[in-house]
């Protein structure tokens, strides 16, 4: 593979990517544009889908009869895991692939994604998330009621502390998964091939799933929250929803920040210093 | 890697660096003629057989070993995750196998979401479907044959609905588990991704696979999860109940609806191709 360094405008010619130019924080422009509108269609498929799926899943294994007729707590993080595989992947040349306000957050902190971007993705996600849990509980009324509705709340014997807590890291753990997959610099070493960047995603989803479930049922999405919230109606699930936005959130602010100034080192570039080896 | 952009004349982007193949002929009677076409039909036979072996014998095996009143213990076998990683493991192995034969299809929605977006002709379509039921059939048939009194017993792997679920919920259930499968098979195989991907199609069968994977997750529950017709239909024929088949209709009508939705989703929606020909929303030319 011959790689063309272009000359023009870069003062490390040792580098063999480019960082993209910083989102415009109102580019209005893309409100002209049928791309943006597309992307906004896909996030809500996408996030109704994944909804549908995963709150389904969960239904279904809580309607078992005997200990072992559902698909058990770990089939329950693989419907969470493998749906944002496949939703990420399918979505990302569309729309970025989110599914997740909290990954929008992320992004848009790091000015990969301008405010209006942002606002919308978020509405289509929450929007989306509605539909989907509305599906479920079409199909499945009486058990969805009777049955928590797929609602993430704290769990007896965890603090809101504590709940609030989980949400920060798993959701630090998932938006820092996304940050590293997307990464123009990675996507260089792997010799500019992003094909497995879904697979990280969906496995960081997973894995947080494994670890977070017995705490809170696992937010680290506010839409799938909000989505079970709208849905269920029930006062546990709404007294608790703040902490599936506010814990993500911030999640995600740690995550960009993280990326952004500690292992990019862009403030720190932009200073000046820190700079004896060119092709730091 | 050095991409070589063709000026091809009429095309209106000359910035793409991929080109959409043109749409696939309604009737093509020179493919008839060609052994390819007969190997893609003959892979897609084996294929379905495989798959409809390897996995009603899971459903089986799973149902054996956890029957407590007749010597099975409470949690035995696989369990159902064991049985959905079943049918989407097979289908990732299965479709890696032979996606450069036939397309990898294994699945007449599959096929026929493909036929509607203009990517298989009429008479090959036909020609997949019919390989594919009768690989079902011949699938099961194996498992029947190597241990027929506890197929008998335990359901043959038959698609139905479970008790306190309606037809309407059934059928929507395999509509938008199908829509998940074929938008994933749609997107798999965009030229417009391959060339995101830097024309690397190395996992296009892995999230196909994890689609199947997790809508088995979600409608086990609802329909033992049909989402394709083949597989149904092969259980239905070597099981051969009432009221597998009194349910049948479901599982052909529900997962063509699901393709056909996923195929105007995919074609209309996220490629636009009906407003490319309008010749609207071009603004930005690389749309």
């Amino acid at each position: 593979m011959s790689k063309e360094v272009s000359e023009e405008g870069k003062t490390h010619h040792g580098k063999d990517y480019v960082d993209p130019p910083p989102a415009p924080l109102l580019d209005m422009g893309e409100l002209k544009s049928w791309s943006f509108y597309r992307a906004l269609i896909a996030e809500f498929i996408a996030t109704l889908l994944f909804l549908y799926v995963t709150v389904a899943t969960v239904i279904g294994h809580k309607k078992q009869t005997g200990p072992c007729d559902g698909v058990g707590l770990l089939g329950i993080a693989w419907a969470f895991g493998g749906m944002i595989f496949v939703l990420v992947y399918c979505t990302a040349g569309i729309s970025g692939g989110h599914i997740n306000p909290a990954v929008t957050f992320g992004l848009f902190l790091a000015r990969k994604v301008s405010l209006v971007r942002a606002l919308g993705y978020m509405i289509a996600q929450c929007l989306g998330a509605i539909c989907g849990v509305g599906f479920v509980k079409a199909f499945m009324k009486t058990p969805y009621n009777t049955l928590g509705g797929g609602a993430n709340t704290v769990a007896d014997g965890y603090s809101k502390g504590t709940a609030l807590g989980a949400e920060i890291i798993g959701t630090f753990v998932l938006v820092y998964t996304v940050f590293s997959a997307t990464d123009p610099k990675r996507s260089a070493r792997d010799s500019h091939i992003p094909v497995l960047a879904p697979l990280p995603i969906g496995f960081a989803v997973f894995m947080v799933h494994l670890a977070t479930i017995p705490i809170t049922g696992t937010g680290i999405n506010p839409a799938r929250s909000f989505g079970a919230a709208v849905i269920y109606n029930n006062e546990k699930a709404w007294d608790d929803q703040w902490i599936f936005w506010v814990g993500p959130f911030l999640g995600a602010l740690a995550a960009a920040a993280y990326h952004q100034y500690i292992l990019r080192a862009s403030a720190i570039k932009a200073l000046g210093s820190f700079r004896s080896n060119a092709t730091n | 890697m050095a991409k070589d952009v063709e000026a091809v004349p009429g095309e209106g982007f000359q910035t793409r660096d991929y080109q959409d193949p043109p749409p696939a002929p309604f009737i093509d009677g020179a493919e008839l003629k060609k052994w390819s076409f007969y190997r893609a039909v003959i892979a897609e036979f084996v294929a379905t057989l495989l798959f409809l072996y390897i996995t009603v014998l899971t459903v089986i095996g799973y149902k054996i070993q956890s029957d407590t009143d007749a010597g099975g213990v409470d949690c035995g076998g696989v369990g159902i995750l064991g049985i959905a990683w079943a049918f989407g493991g097979m289908i990732f192995i299965l479709v890696y196998c032979t996606a450069g034969i036939s397309g990898g299809h294994i699945n007449p929605a599959v096929t026929f979401g493909l036929f509607l977006a203009r990517k298989v002709s009429l008479p090959r379509a036909l020609l997949y479907i019919i390989a594919q039921c009768l690989g079902a059939i011949c699938g099961v048939g194996f498992v029947k044959a190597f241990q027929s009194s506890y197929y008998t017993r335990y359901g043959g792997g038959a698609n139905s609905l479970a008790d306190g679920y309606s037809t309407g919920t059934g059928l929507a259930a395999e509509i938008i588990g199908t829509f998940v499968l074929v938008y994933t098979v749609f997107s798999a195989t965009d030229p417009k991704r391959s060339a995101r991907d830097s024309h690397v199609p190395v996992l296009a069968p892995l999230p196909i696979g994890f689609a199947v994977f997790m809508v088995h997750l979600a409608t086990i529950p609802i329909t033992g999860t049909g989402i394709n017709p083949a597989r149904s239909f092969g259980a239905a024929v070597i099981y051969n109940k009432s009221k597998p088949w009194d349910d049948h209709w479901i599982f052909w009508v529900g997962p063509f609806i699901g393709a056909a939705i996923a195929a105007f989703y995919h074609q209309f929606v996220l490629r636009a191709s009906g407003s490319k020909s309008l010749g609207s929303f071009r603004s930005a030319a690389n749309v």
